[in-house]
Formats: C-alpha cells, structure tokens, sequence
C-alpha cells in the first residue's frame, strides 16, 4: 500500500522500453568500451568501467541478464580494456555466483551493505589483477594497487545511482 | 530441491529467498543457471591460464578488438588534442614578447651547441671510418599516434594508431623522437598494442650516457623506470644522468634514449622516461635492430605479454 502511495503516477501510454531486456548488458558493454577513450595514465588508477556497472546492475536486480551472460560480457571487456582473455570472464562469472549465494543468507539489504559488499569485490578484482600482473612477470608492489581500488570503491554509489535510474527509465517508471 | 542445495553448497533452509516452487520447470532453470555460471568460471579459468602460458593463442582475437578500439580512440583524441591545442595556442600569445626575448636567447645558445655537435659528428664518422664500422641503417616502418593506454590495469599498455596494414609486427620496437616508447605486442590491422618501457615486464639493457656504464631499466608500473647497474657494487648514478639503449639483445636499436634519474635508492635509481607517452605525439615504429637474434627470442615471449 505504501509501495503504491510512493510510485510516481504513471502517464498513460508508458510502458517497459522495447529493448528493456537487452539494456543492462547494452550499459555494461558501454562501460567496457570506455576503455576506448583517449585517456593516456601512467598510473592505471582509473576505476574497472565495465565491472563497476556490472555488480551495480547485479546488486541492484537479481535477474538483468541470464547468468550465463556474464562469461560473455566479461569477454567483451577482455577483448576491449587489454586484459588476458580469461580474467573478467572467470571473475565476472564468479560475481554472479557468489552475489547469488549471498542473497541466500542475507535477511536484508540497505545502501551500506549494498557498498560494503561491492567493496569487497572490487578488492577482489583489484587483487586478482595484482596477481595475474605477478604471474605474467610484471608484479608491482601491492601498494600500488591500493589508490585504484580506492577510487573505484568511492565511485560506485555514483554508478549505482546511474544504474537506477536507467533501469526506472527502462522499464518505465 | 535436494539437488539444488547440493549444486548450490547451500543447507535446506538457504534455499528460502530463491525457492522455485513446486515447479519443475523453475527447479531446472534454477538448477541449469548455476550449471552454466560455474561452466562460466571453468572456461574463462582455461582461457586465462591459455592466454597466459601461451600468449600468442589470442592475438588475431586480441588484434581484432583493437581494431574496434583503436579507429574510436583515434578520433576522440583528435578531438581532444584539438580542444587543447586551441587553448594552448592562446596560451601563447599571452605574454608574446618575453617568450619571444627568450626564445632568441635559447636559439643563440642551441647555435653554439650545434656548432659542436657537428664538429663531433665528422669527428665520429671519420673515427668510424678508420675503424670500419659499418652503421645499420635504420628503417622506420610506421608512424602513429599514441591514442590510449591502459588506464585501468597494473600493467603498462598504450593504443598506437598504426597495424599490421602499415606493416606493424609484434615485437617491433617503438620510439619517438624524444627517447625509447616499448614495444608492440599485439597488432590488429589499424591499431596496435605497446608495451611501454614503464611497464614492469618491460627489461631494456641499458647505459649510462655520462661514462658508459651497463645497467638494466625495468619499469615500476607507475610510469617510472627502476635502474639497476650490471656490476654490483658502487651506486654510478647521480640526479639528472641520462641512460640510453646499449643495443645488447638486439631488440632496440643502441643509442635511444630512455630516461633521466630522478632519485636514488640504495642499489640504484629511479628515472622517468624521457618520451612520455602523456605528451608524446608521434611514435615511430622501427624494425627490430638485429631481427635474427629478435626472432629467436621472441618466439616464445611468455614471460612479457598480457
């Protein structure tokens, strides 16, 4: 009841966009491609684009895409940002899995936890970015890893805050 | 519903927020979705351990997306340079005359420097010539422009404008007129893939250009260059030394060079790379100083791809 006194009062004729299913994975290739723009670091302390909006539509909704998509996307943001092939296809398949397992033991869900757990994924990528550096020969000190997945953590309310509004404005709300 | 605890790990009373109902069909879709996510982790697992043992597995794959990334990054950092190109030149008209004043003054003193170097250089060539030197020629294969990097990976990669239809080959060294950019590891037909010489795997046998001494430049990662020298012992390095390529391995051409020492630590120093890619505009791409010595390095590179 309350749910109903709160939505926005619907216009007549609006409805789910066409491609309302495709649209996560639309936004996730996107992210993947900002790998594109003109931007030359030498530091890499830019965020992951394309992982970030990835748990951003996962932590959001349970269901944006068949999970097996994941291996897929993470395929595109393989081929796209340079990273082996393998590495986000693996990661972003296991995200999906282990963000499944934890809406099974979780009573409940606010903004904080929302965070902490997306967080702790990110520390994850970071890490397993480090460690597969350090496999192929090119090891920096872990230090070096820890600005970066800083940045990334603070910027994921902005791309969850994104991500809402792109799903209220697929599915026509 | 046993079953599905079991795939899923998950105890009976887990299963309360996902529960498919007495449906069958849900129960199978729930069930075949872990199924396909856990194959999802095996695959991309096998992929990333091929693509790092073998790294050469992927690389028209690889070389493909680049040619999708590469034209996009191409024509946004024209648009870029432009934008800053038209404040810079206002920048510039600013304070016109003093710049003016000094660069007469600069343009006197790089005349004199000049006359030297030419006095130097017909030194050098008849030195040569009593020694019977024979110099290679060096053969520009591409020019490009840096368009991208790797801005969110450990790893040090740029985007280079220019492919294999411009005659770009993995292993191809990369410079710009200011010093030593990397290497290329990985060619699409319109872009390429450079391994800088910040990036960690990236080893260049090296010298000092103050007194010749060997040393060993390993990037850091953070776009600095850790420098070693060959020869344990005293540290040879001062703030402001220049190191340039020895020419030893056969992959870059000697006499780049490659970075000034910004700081020293207690077996060898920090430099920053002279040609950097944040600024550089135009990279050449060379063919590798003594291909036969390259070819059978570089047949298995496992150690420095992605």
């Amino acid at each position: 009841m309350v749910r109903t006194a709160l939505t926005p009062p619907r216009r007549i004729g609006q409805g789910p966009s066409p491609f309302a299913a495709y649209l996560p994975a639309v936004t996730v290739v996107a992210a993947s491609l900002l790998a594109a723009l003109p931007i030359v670091s030498t530091s890499g302390w830019y965020p992951d684009f394309g992982y970030l909006v990835f748990i951003s539509w996962r932590l959001l909704r349970a269901d944006p895409w068949p999970p097996w998509w994941a291996a897929a996307l993470g395929f595109v943001n393989d081929l796209f940002t340079g990273y082996p092939i393998g590495f986000s296809i693996a990661l972003w398949s296991a995200t999906m899995l282990a963000i499944d397992l934890i809406d099974r033991r979780t009573m409940w869900r606010d903004y904080w936890i929302e965070w902490v757990l997306a967080a702790v994924l990110i520390t994850f990528d970071e890490w397993l970015q480090w460690r597969i550096a350090g496999i192929a020969g090119a090891a920096p000190p872990f230090a070096q890893m820890v600005p970066p997945a800083v940045i990334s953590i603070g910027l994921f309310p902005v791309f969850a805050w994104m991500i809402s509004h792109i799903d209220r404005w697929r599915l026509g709300r | 519903m046993s079953r599905l605890s079991l795939v899923a790990g998950l105890g009976p009373r887990a299963v309360a927020t996902a529960r498919p109902g007495w449906s069958r069909r849900a129960q199978y879709g729930l069930f075949f979705s872990f199924v396909a996510v856990i194959a999802g982790i095996i695959v991309g697992v096998i992929l990333l351990t091929l693509s790092l043992v073998a790294p050469t597995t992927f690389a028209s794959v690889r070389g493909a997306a680049l040619d999708v990334t590469g034209p996009i990054a191409g024509a946004l950092h024209e648009v870029t340079a432009t934008t800053e190109g038209i404040f810079t030149g206002a920048g510039n008209y600013w304070d016109a005359a003093s710049q003016n004043a000094e660069l007469k003054r600069e343009r006197q003193a790089m005349l004199r420097r000049m006359v030297e170097a030419m006095a130097i250089f017909q030194e050098n060539r008849q030195l040569k010539a009593t020694l019977q030197l024979r110099e290679r020629e060096r053969s520009t294969v591409a020019v490009g422009r840096i368009v991208g990097s790797s801005f969110n990976s450990p790893r040090r990669f740029a985007i280079l404008s220019v492919g294999s239809s411009d005659g770009v080959q993995v292993g191809m060294p990369v410079r710009s007129p200011d010093g030593l950019v990397g290497r290329i590891i990985d060619a699409g037909a319109l872009a390429s893939r450079v391994l800088l010489v910040s990036d960690r795997a990236n080893i260049v046998p090296a010298r000092l250009l103050r007194n010749g001494i060997p040393v060993i430049a390993q990037g850091r990662g953070d776009g600095a260059i850790d420098v070693r020298p060959l020869e344990v012992g005293r540290n040879p390095f001062k703030r402001g030394d220049i190191i340039i390529t020895s020419g030893t391995g056969g992959l870059y051409p000697p006499l780049v060079p490659i970075a000034r020492i910004v700081k020293l630590d207690d077996d060898g120093a920090v430099a920053l790379p002279l040609a950097d890619p944040e600024t550089t505009s135009f990279a050449i791409v060379e063919l590798p100083f003594e291909p036969t010595a390259v070819a059978a390095e570089t047949a298995p590179p496992a150690a420095d791809a992605p």
